[in-house]
Formats: structure tokens, sequence, C-alpha cells
């Protein structure tokens, strides 16, 4: 089996305080794939690793069998609403083009070419009417629908996403559902962030249930039991929340061999 | 004033301060545009406070006024602030804004103490350097100008040259790192030109107003404009009318210390933006308000019209102007009906008022909404039927096409609202 992701043995802490424990997933290319966990399960934390956004603790994470950096331009990123400037001045076309620059780099020109995907990308969303409209016009749908477009325009083979049907209307979501499934058939892989525990079970092929530590990963059939959710979504996890804060008050450090290192 | 003013630009002396102030004021609005865009607008004020205590070590080094010693002590600290204000924020728990008010205050302090130090030494040659306080433009020489212009031209070139980065830095920093953008390279860079706008800024402007010529002109600009590169353009536009009124005014009036007038001029600015910007100014605003209540207004009434048709199913009846006014509640009917007339949707004969074609296919448009939004209510959101008129009553004259169709689809197109009445739909 060909994996887009390999995680191992992965912990994350903000300010020494673990907020994922020791996450070991492998996830199989050419998949719709879901991480599911309650708020503050640490989902956007877990993306933003594999991305090289937020320094892992300890762990490692592959892609396409190679380190981040080798495979850069493969791999998209959507981040989560709430992180976007809705009042900056760009139009819906600058962000659909900003997913070119994985190729021009800082400082390569922008090409007809590059325009011409960024204009297609806008197209298979249903947002090239909107191409010249400032993002903080457009309903939640629409701006989520350009972001997508970003990522499309990129021609990554993996995607991440970070609650892509926040604040969208259930027709787009549906829209935006089918043209993953379409991804995942050319054999792109497609990870996203989900709230939704009902639609959860039909969107995707793979699971992943996270709640600071790892629940359970594998083919969504298997994994989406009542036992698995109870232990994602029910009963806190008290002592390993109560032992976070004692590490924080602490400063104690996530392995005890970063010990002379700090 | 115009005419003593053009006389004054042929002095050479007064085009080297014209010149250089616009150059300044021009370049630090640029990356000014940056510094706001990228909510840093703080930061460009620690900096300029913090620039004063090197200007006073660059004296005691050089033991004169000499402009490269003083630049280069200014350029330290005012860097200097910069990276103690992350290292607090990374090391601490302070939060931002006040680790900036922190260094602002502590450096600013050390820089008046070094000052009034150097003043009490009674050497002659520090006369005048209290100047860097509020900035005196007129002191500007030749010199002066092409450091200032060599600088300005250094920031042009980078900004264009970093354009795209600067521009995916202060939108979406995480998607410029994943895109393997070196972000901590733009950044220095980006730190790096803001230290120095403000350093070439503070001879004509002063420490004390540094942040204001740095933000102002970016600010006003945001309200004209939807793109970064616009921004730009108007933003150092902005900054150089600034500058060169500033200059003028102090060069004219040798008491005005020139920092305080270019902040004028540009507060002038800023503020006649967010009066008369299309869109986004205060005016226009308001006038779109008045424009959307008188549009109610009239659709009120055309409402009304619908409405008493409705009883004895004649929709185009004449009726009299009291007989409508005993069904509406509005200040004005009569100005209404004439605005109505005007655009088409009523026809008057003599004293009596009926529907066009026009005005009925409107006014059965916004019944529609009325009762499918009233349906909607009771039946998706669980309002009892009796909540729902008030919100209805704003929605009807504000769904577009779309959410109208969208409405239809969801409900089904049903037939009566929660209190039975018909639900009219245009014929096809
Ligand atoms: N920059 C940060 N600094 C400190 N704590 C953080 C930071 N980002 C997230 N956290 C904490 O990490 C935990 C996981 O957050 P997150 O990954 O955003 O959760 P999710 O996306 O699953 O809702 C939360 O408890 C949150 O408070
Ligand atoms: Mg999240």
């Amino acid at each position: 089996m060909d994996y887009a992701i390999e995680i191992h043995d992965l912990t994350v802490a903000f300010d020494r305080k673990p907020v994922l424990w020791n996450i070991d997933a492998h996830l199989p290319a050419g998949k719709l794939i879901g991480i599911l966990g309650p708020n503050g399960a640490g989902k956007s934390t877990l993306i933003k690793t594999i991305m090289g956004l937020i320094p892992a603790g300890s762990g490692y994470v592959k892609i396409f069998g190679q380190p981040l950096k080798e495979v850069r331009k493969r791999v998209s990123y959507v981040p989560q609403r709430e992180t976007i400037d809705w009042d900056f001045p760009v139009s819906v076309m600058d962000v659909a083009l900003m997913g070119r620059y994985a190729h021009t780099g800082m400082f390569g020109k922008l090409r007809r070419a590059d325009r011409d995907i960024a204009l297609d990308a806008l197209r298979k969303v249903g947002m090239e009417a909107f191409a010249n409209r400032q993002i903080g016009r457009l309903s939640g749908g629409q701006q989520q629908r350009t972001f997508l477009a970003r990522a499309l325009a990129q021609r990554a083979d993996l995607y991440l996403m970070d609650e892509p049907f926040a604040g969208v209307d259930a027709a787009t979501e549906k829209a935006v559902i089918t043209l993953l499934r379409e991804m995942t058939t050319q054999g792109k892989t497609v990870l996203v962030v989900h709230h939704n525990l009902q639609s959860a079970r039909q969107y995707f092929d793979h699971l992943l249930l996270l709640n600071t530590r790892l629940v359970a990963c594998g083919p969504a059939p298997e994994v989406f039991t009542p036992d698995n959710l109870r232990d994602t979504y029910g009963g806190n996890l008290t002592l390993l929340t109560d032992v976070a804060n004692l590490m924080h008050q602490e400063q104690h450090p996530v392995r005890e061999n970063k010990l002379q290192q700090e | 004033m115009s005419a003593s003013y053009f006389f004054l630009l042929s002095d050479p002396n007064v085009q080297y301060v014209a010149l250089g102030a616009m150059l300044l004021t021009g370049s630090s609005a640029l990356m000014g545009t940056f510094a706001l865009l990228s909510k840093k607008s703080l930061v460009g004020d620690a900096i300029a406070h913090a620039v004063l205590p090197g200007v006073c070590l660059g004296f005691i080094l050089a033991g004169t006024k000499e402009p490269l010693w003083i630049l280069a002590g200014a350029f330290l600290t005012g860097a200097l602030s910069v990276y103690l204000i992350d290292f607090i924020v990374h090391n601490s728990h302070i939060k931002e804004d006040t680790a900036i008010g922190l260094v602002l205050s502590v450096m600013f302090g050390a820089g008046i103490v070094l000052l009034t130090a150097i003043q009490k030494t009674g050497n002659a040659a520090q006369s005048g350097l209290d100047q860097y306080l509020f900035g005196r433009a007129a002191a500007i020489n030749r010199q002066d100008l092409l450091v200032f212009g060599t600088t300005s031209v250094l920031i042009m070139a980078l900004v264009i040259v970093f354009f795209r980065s600067f521009t995916l830095l202060a939108f979406d920093r995480h998607f410029a790192h994943a895109l393997g953008f070196n972000v901590k390279f733009i950044q220095f860079i980006q730190t790096t030109l803001i230290v120095l706008a403000v350093v070439i800024g503070i001879q004509a402007v002063g420490v004390v107003l540094m942040a204001a010529i740095l933000i102002t002109p970016a600010a006003a600009a945001r309200y004209w404009c939807n793109s970064v590169k616009t921004m730009l353009w108007l933003s150092s536009a902005f900054g150089m009318i600034s500058g060169l009124c500033g200059a003028l005014i102090s060069y004219a009036a040798p008491a005005m210390p020139t920092g305080p007038w270019i902040v004028v001029v540009a507060s002038v600015i800023a503020f006649v933006s967010l009066l008369v910007a299309p869109e986004k100014g205060m005016l226009s605003r308001s006038l779109r308000q008045r424009r959307l209540q008188q549009t109610i207004a009239q659709e009120n009434l055309l409402k009304t019209l619908y409405k008493l048709g409705e009883k004895n199913e004649d929709f185009l009846h004449e009726r009299t102007a009291q007989e409508i006014m005993r069904n509406l509640k509005s200040a004005r009917p009569q100005k209404l009906l004439r605005q109505l007339l005007k655009q088409g949707y009523v026809e008057r004969n003599n004293n009596h008022w009926k529907l066009t074609e026009a005005g009925y296919l409107r006014a059965q448009r916004i019944v529609k909404i009325h009762r499918l939004w009233e349906l909607y209510l009771t039946t998706y959101m669980n309002i009892a039927p009796d909540h729902v008129h008030d919100d209805a009553e704003t929605i009807e004259h504000l769904l577009t096409p779309e959410l109208e169709k969208e409405l239809e689809r969801q409900l089904g197109y049903p037939s009566t609202d929660p209190h039975q009445s018909q639900i009219p739909y245009r014929k096809t």
C-alpha cells in the first residue's frame, strides 16, 4: 500500500503543554480522509504539524515517503477560516493566483498559463463570476470555495483542509464533496478536518479519530463504531489533561532526551 | 497664497527641502502600507521612539552632528526595539501590545535621558539635536538629499522585488510558510525597510510623530481601493503630498516644526477619505442607508396597493390617496406616490392611483417573499406563527433573486403561509 502521510510517534506541545500525544498513523494515498474530534482535540495542530508550520516536540512525519521539504510543491493547505483577515484588500482572483506561487516561488513571474490555471480552478468551484470581488464581500460558502480554488490552482497531490465546511451552506458542501471525490478518483489524496459526525460516515473513505491522542485510524466502516466515537467525544480525559497542565506548570520537557538541548 | 508658494519653489534651497520631504514621506508610506496590512502599526510607533537613544549615541560617538553616524545609531536602536519586542513576546507571558508599550517607553525614556545629558555638557555642536524630537525639514541640505534619495530608491526597488512576499506574509503567513517561502528572511527584509524608512524620516518629522507619517497615508489609502498595488500607489502619493505641504509651510514660517505640519496635512487627507471615499466612506454609507430606507418605504406602499387589491381581487383597481393612506403607516405617502409614478410603478388619474403592470409584479414578489419567509421561520426554526411577521417585514426588501429561488426550492413552492394567506407566484 502507498502511503500519502506517515506519522511516526508524533508529540506536539505549546509552551511545554502537550496537545498531541504519541500520534502514530499511516494514511493511504488516493483516498478522501476525514479527521474527526471535538473542539480543542488538536486537529488543526496535527495538520499544521504535518505542513511543518508547528515544530514537532518529538517524532516525525513523512509525506509520500519523503521529508516535507522535498515534496512541498505537491502539498496544498487550506487554513481554517477564522485565521483569514477578510478585510484584506485582495480579490478572489488574487487568492486563486497565490496557489501558483508554489511553482513560481517568491520571485518568479506569473505567466499567462498561470492565470489560466487559476481561472480554471475558479470555474471548477463556481467562483469565476466573482473573480474581481474583494473577499470580504462574499458569503461564507463563496469564501470557502475561493480558498479551495487556491488549493486547486496549486495542482498538488495532497490536500490538507482545515474545516472547509464551517460556515458553508448545504449546496456548497455537497458541490465541494463531489469535487473532492472526483479528485481522489484522479489519484489525489484529500485530508479534511470535519466536525459533523452524521455526514462523516458517508463522506470519507478513511477516518482518523483524534482527541489529544489517536483514538482510531482506518477505513471508515471499521473505525466508525459507537465505542470509538465515545472514546473520541465522550468522557473527558481528565488524567491526561491534568498531566498536561502539570507539565506546563513545571515547564517539564516533552521528552527526557530533550533536556540537554534546552 | 499660491503665488507666494510658487515663488518659494523657485528657490533651490526650498527645492531641496520639498524634494527631501517628499522622498521621505513617500517611501515611508510604502512601508507603512505593509505595516498596516500586517497589523504592525504599533510596532512602527515603537521603532520611531526607540530611534532617539540611537541618535544621541551616534552624536556622542562622532562628537558632531555627522548625519551618517546619527543615522547608523538610529538604525541600530530602531532595529533593536523590534527584536526586543519579539524576544519578550516569545520568552515571557507578556502580550504583544504590552511588550510594545514597554519597549517604546523604556527606549524613549533612555533617549530623553541621553539628550538631556548631552545638552548639559554645553557642547556647542549639540545645538539643534533636539530637533530630532519634532523634526525640521528646513535643515535638509544637498548632502542629506543624496542620502534620502538613495534610501528611497532602495526601498522602492525592494518593495517591487518583494511585493509578492510582503503581501502574502501580511495576508496568510501560514500559507507562505507552507509554500516554502523563506518567511524569516522576508520578515527580516520587511522589518529592516520599515526601520530604514523611520530612520530617514526622523530628520524631517521627528521621532514623536514618525509613526503617524508611516501609518496615516496608508490608512487613508485603504478607504479608496481594494487592491494592495493601488493602495501602495495612493499611500505614497498621499505621503508625498503631506511631505510637500508640510515642508513648504514650515519653510514659509520658520518657527514651525515640520513634523506636526506633515501630520496635520496627512490627517486632513485621512479625514477627508473617511468622509467621502466611495463605498467605505461615511457619506457614501449613509447615502446608501437613506436610499435603502426610501426603497423600503416605496415597496411598502406597493405592497399596500397589492393587499387592497387582494381583498376585491382586482389588483389594478384605482384608489384615492386617502384610501391608501388609511392602510399605510407612512409620514409622506404623497411623496412616495410621486416617486413611484416617476419610476413607472403606479399611474395617476386625477386623484386616483393604481398599480401599473410592473408595479403589480414587483408588489407580488415582495408579498411572496414575505409569506415564504414566515413559512420558513415557522417550519425550519420552530418560531411561533405570531412572531414571524416583523422579521419578514425586513427580509422581504432584502432577499436577492438567488436566495429567493433557494427559498422556494427548499420549501417546495407551498401555496399558503402560516396565516393561511395565498402565496402568489408569478405566472410564466
Ligand atoms: N498557538 C497556540 N498556543 C498555545 N496553545 C494552543 C495554540 N494553538 C492551539 N493551542 C491549544 O491546543 C489545543 C488544540 O488546538 P487545535 O489544534 O486548534 O484544536 P482543534 O483544531 O481540534 O479544535 C487547544 O487546547 C488549544 O488551546
Ligand atoms: Mg481547529
